[in-house]
């Protein structure tokens, strides 16, 4: 099918000083894990949103050199020639499909704490940074000016040399030009300092330079907070924001506007739990409709609606629409809006799981919708391409319908498997995601800073694409209240099952901390709950509560901000140093921290209950167990644990008798089942299955390609070996 | 106790489709096929009076063309004992009163204890075919069955119907009779791999109307209307595009009912 008519707008080139950006979707700088050492990695993710349609794709972040090393997280690197070469495959990759290839060069001052390279990073001023851990730069004089700028220079012919069209002189989220710029960071009393002029001048000598060396075959973009959310002691769009854009715009092609800092940059990758679409409006939006400026604009704000792309084009807010998130979750994004079936769009749901794993330093990005995120290379994924699996003629049982047991029955049937069966015991698709949906917002009334607690709804997208795809397959049947007995599986007359059958609260305290139940915990009391029974209102809810969180992820703090929000007075307990320690990662954990201090949420870190009695729960200090402390509260929430609902996988595995008597071939357990873990992992889980269902044998995953260094003489092929016995492998992988 | 269970393959709506150019109706190319969601629970209502009564037949019968066999398939996998088609080309396009002269062929060759229809089709929407057929063979009938409760030793059944206003009518009616039934009476089944596998050995019989003794007269004579031409409405007018924030666009919504519902 054509596009819509409607949606022209956002297939119409601009130009970006010498080159010309060919549609209006562009994939703004974003990490991925893969820098410069994972050539294989960056080329093919990058490359599958080139394949996918948007007209530019950029790296992550790009050190310049040495001294701006972000180690342990992972940046793109271009400080030598190699780096050259490994980062041109990028840009080939890039130019097979007509998109242009776009370089963050990157400086982080401070904020980089060079723990690979041992250098020293240099700064304006001698302030350590915020972001980092006690890392305070060397003060730069003059000659250190002229150092740096001149690392730009080189980065950017090298860029060049790469194949790069659009080189950046980054300077948002805080780094070393936004520096000069931010009277935050910048104390200087010389020329570099003081003045807005003088402020300005490192930024602005740098454009100069990079434009100088290479402005001629290259378009010079730059990356600025328009707002960085301090007040008037950095940069308010008001006042430097909109004068630094009109100061230096002759000397770029293309703005890149965010707002925030590195510090609190989930005010810039904004979760859904706090912010919804398009929220960086009031800040960004302004360049353009104050008429700040006379280039292109891009900006971004989780973008994912193709009405949405209109209007923000034709209301002259941003004339480019800028994705980070919504290409990792749909890099087939402009081409499904192009091919008129936007319904297929995968949207982001804005929970930020591709963010924790760089906030963690090192693995892989990973993306909750799109299980084939970060697996383009090293495992041949294509998120929209499929091959039949060899064994298509079998028919296959999926045992539940939450998130592995969705995404393994959607890939079974564009698999071209012959007849999938979708038996779910509840009265719709989504298992756990129906009730985690509904967690997360408080009362509704509160602003936090910029923000307000909107709750998990948008995870429920988890639900709505996987819905849409079921639907379409022919060869998939779902079929809900249908809660299967071992016998009826034995019976069912599949030759492969597969049980998703998810998991539930320990109901009776057992812990990571302890590794035991604890001393009065039950669950079946009706002042004990476990938290999906604090959402399916199952129970009275006391006044006094006290919730354990022992997980370290949302679960706990959500139900103590939403108990809070209802009028309970709410004690939170956690055996670790913080409530919901990988909040942090996601960068929900400022937002979140702010909405429990408004709600009163009383925090009790380092503690942990050794007794709970009715009207009663005992603790003690985990550094100190002598150290008691005892709270009174009506209500217990036991956010301590999950344990697999697993016993119909062990049940039929027992019997290899009725197995073979009933012709089932094989039995597989996925997602929660098999372990509790978190929905992208799940998804991943029931993905990968159904990818490998082929495979000589698929309960085992298979090896993925490993960008190692070999030692002595090595091809290519010597990497790419470990996709020999892959079933669906995309050609483009294949040698 | 042998029961009857008329059922129709229609197109799936939520596809696109397209009109034939040279002729009336829709390109059967371009269309997806399902079995009539009625249907589903007019089946189910007879699989469970078979089962209560521990014996008997239930029998699918079908007028459609060869993509009606996946939907007796269907049937026959949740538990029909058998299946008829019957169809010729000239039927393409038929009235639902000529479609209802072709079953009351085919179902008064079995003599039924009960035939229950569907309420209607969701794609033509005529909900004629069921009263039809009860003329045809002089059945008594009930439309729109929410309810039916079987008294075998009477030979007669209490069912109740839909009325307007959230009324419910309660009749009883001697066997044999037609009962079209409607949505919701029952939870439909659904068949595992097993059944549906075990589906593919059970008879299923295809004839035409004129092995039943329908010539193309009797056809002709039965029908009540045909489709001259079928052409897409014309574009509405009238319509507001509400633009801006999810926010702005509910208040715009609130604002345009109050207006309504004031007026």
């Amino acid at each position: 099918m054509a596009r819509d008519p409607k949606y022209d707008i956002l297939f119409e080139p601009i130009q970006l000083g010498p080159k010309t950006l060919k549609n209006r979707f562009y994939q703004v700088p974003h990490c991925i894990g893969a820098g410069s050492e994972k050539p294989g990695f960056q080329a093919y993710h990058r490359g599958m949103k080139a394949e996918g349609g948007w007209g530019a794709v950029c790296t992550e972040y790009c050190s310049i050199h040495p001294e701006s090393d972000d180690t342990h997280r992972v940046s793109a690197r271009i400080w030598d020639d190699d780096d050259v070469r490994n980062l041109a495959v990028m840009c080939d990759r890039l130019h097979t499909f007509d998109a242009l290839a776009g370089i963050e060069l990157w400086y982080g001052g401070p904020h980089a704490p060079c723990m690979e390279s041992r250098h020293n990073p240099r700064g304006p001023s001698q302030i350590p940074s915020d972001f980092e851990v006690n890392t305070h730069p060397r003060y730069m004089d003059k000659d250190d000016i002229a150092l740096v700028q001149q690392m730009y220079v080189d980065a950017s012919v090298r860029a060049r040399e790469a194949g790069f069209d659009i080189v950046y002189v980054y300077g948002a989220h805080s780094y070393l030009p936004l520096q000069f710029l931010s009277p935050f960071y910048n104390k200087r009393t010389d020329e570099y300092g003081g003045s807005f002029e003088n402020r300005a001048r490192f930024w602005k000598e740098c454009l100069e330079q990079v434009r100088e060396a290479v402005g001629d075959d290259c378009a010079i973009a730059s990356r600025f907070a328009v707002d960085t959310l301090y007040g008037p002691s950095s940069i308010e769009i008001g006042e430097d924001g909109v004068r630094f854009v009109e100061h230096v715009d002759d000397l770029v092609d293309l703005w890149d506007l965010t707002v925030g800092d590195i510090a609190e940059w989930g005010q810039n990758a904004g979760p859904s739990r706090f912010f919804e679409g398009n929220h960086e409006k009031p800040y960004t939006g302004q360049v353009k409709a104050g008429d700040h400026t006379n280039k292109p604009v891009v900006g971004v704000g989780r973008i994912t609606n193709p009405d949405t792309m209109v209007a923000i084009i034709g209301s002259g807010q941003f004339d480019i629409i800028g994705a980070a998130r919504p290409s990792i979750s749909d890099p087939f994004l402009p081409k499904k809006i192009e091919e008129g079936r936007p319904d297929d769009i995968r949207e982001c749901i804005g929970c930020n799981q591709c963010i924790s794993r760089w906030e963690i330093g090192g693995p892989p990005m990973i993306c909750t919708q799109n299980a084939t995120a970060g697996e383009e290379y090293r495992r041949g994924w294509h998120p929209e391409k499929f091959h039949p699996a060899a064994n298509r003629d079998k028919g296959v049982l999926v045992v539940g319908a939450g998130p592995a047991g969705m995404e393994c029955a959607m890939v079974l049937g564009k698999r071209d498997m012959s007849a999938v069966h979708l038996v779910e015991a509840g009265e719709e698709i989504g298992g756990c995601v129906n009730w985690i949906s509904q967690l997360g917002h408080s009362d509704g009334g509160e602003n936090l800073a910029r923000g307000t607690a909107r709750g998990l709804g948008e995870w429920k997208r988890i639900v709505n694409y996987r819905q849409i795809q079921l639907d379409k397959l022919r060869n998939v049947e779902v079929h809900l209240r249908s809660r299967l007995s071992t016998q009826d599986v034995l019976e069912y007359g599949a030759e492969i099952v597969v049980v998703a059958t998810g998991c539930h609260f320990a109901t009776d305290g057992l812990n990571p901390a302890t590794h035991a139940a604890i001393d009065g915990a039950d669950a079946s009391l009706d002042w004990q709950l476990t938290p999906d029974e604090v959402v399916k209102g199952s129970k009275q809810i006391g006044n006094r509560v006290l919730v354990l969180e022992n997980e370290g992820y949302y679960m706990g703090v959500s139900i103590a901000q939403k108990l809070a929000g209802e009028g309970h007075d709410v004690t939170l307990v956690t055996q670790m140093g913080d409530v919901a320690n990988y909040m942090e990662f996601t960068l929900e954990a400022p937002m979140l921290h702010r909405d429990l201090h408004r709600l009163g949420v009383k925090i009790h870190p380092y503690t942990m209950l050794e007794r709970i009695e009715p009207g009663a729960c005992h603790a003690y200090n985990v550094w100190n167990p002598a150290h008691k402390e005892q709270f009174e509260v009506e209500t217990v929430v036991l956010c301590t644990q999950r344990m697999s609902d697993d016993e119909l996988y062990h049940e039929l595995r027992s019997d290899q008798d009725a197995l073979e008597r009933e012709g089932i071939e094989a039995v597989y357990m996925i997602g929660d089942a098999a372990a509790p873990r978190m929905i992208p992992d799940c998804i991943f889980d029931g993905h990968r299955l159904a990818r490998e269902i082929d495979s000589s044998n698929p309960a085992m995953p298979l090896p993925f390609i490993r960008e190692r260094r070999l030692w002595g003489e090595v091809t290519n092929e010597d990497y790419d070996a470990a996709l020999l016995n892959t079933p669906d492998v995309v050609p483009m992988m294949a040698k | 106790m042998k029961i009857v269970v008329p059922v129709k393959q229609v197109a799936v709506l939520d596809e696109e489709f397209e009109l034939l150019e040279d002729r009336p109706g829709v390109d059967p190319d371009a269309i997806d096929w399902e079995l009539n969601e009625w249907d589903d629970f007019s089946l189910e209502v007879a699989l469970r009076l078979r089962e209560a009564e521990g014996q008997g037949e239930v029998v699918v019968i079908s007028v459609g063309g060869e993509e009606s066999e996946e939907g007796l398939r269907a049937c026959l996998a949740k538990g029909a004992d058998r299946a008829l088609r019957v169809w010729e080309d000239s039927l393409e396009g038929a009235d639902p009163l000529a479609v209802a002269r072709v079953l009351a062929a085919a179902v008064g060759r079995e003599s039924p204890d009960l035939v229950l229809c569907g309420v209607q089709s969701s794609d033509a929407v005529n909900s004629a075919t069921g009263v039809a057929l009860a003329a045809h063979l002089d059945l008594p009938r009930v439309a729109v069955v929410t309810a039916l409760d079987y008294d075998a030793g009477a030979g007669a059944a209490t069912v109740e119907r839909e009325l307007e206003g959230g009324l419910i009518e309660l009749l009883r009616v001697r066997l044999p009779a037609l009962l079209t039934i409607q949505t919701g009476i029952n939870e439909p089944r659904y068949a595992n791999l097993r059944a549906i596998k075990q589906a593919k050995e059970k008879p299923l019989e295809a004839m035409a109307p004129s092995d039943l003794g329908v010539d193309e007269d009797a056809l002709a004579a039965a029908a009540g209307s045909r489709v001259r031409s079928m052409v897409p409405p014309d574009p509405g007018g009238g319509a507001e595009m509400l633009n801006g924030s999810a926010s702005a666009v509910a208040e715009r919504i609130a604002e345009i009912v109050k207006e309504r519902m004031s007026g």
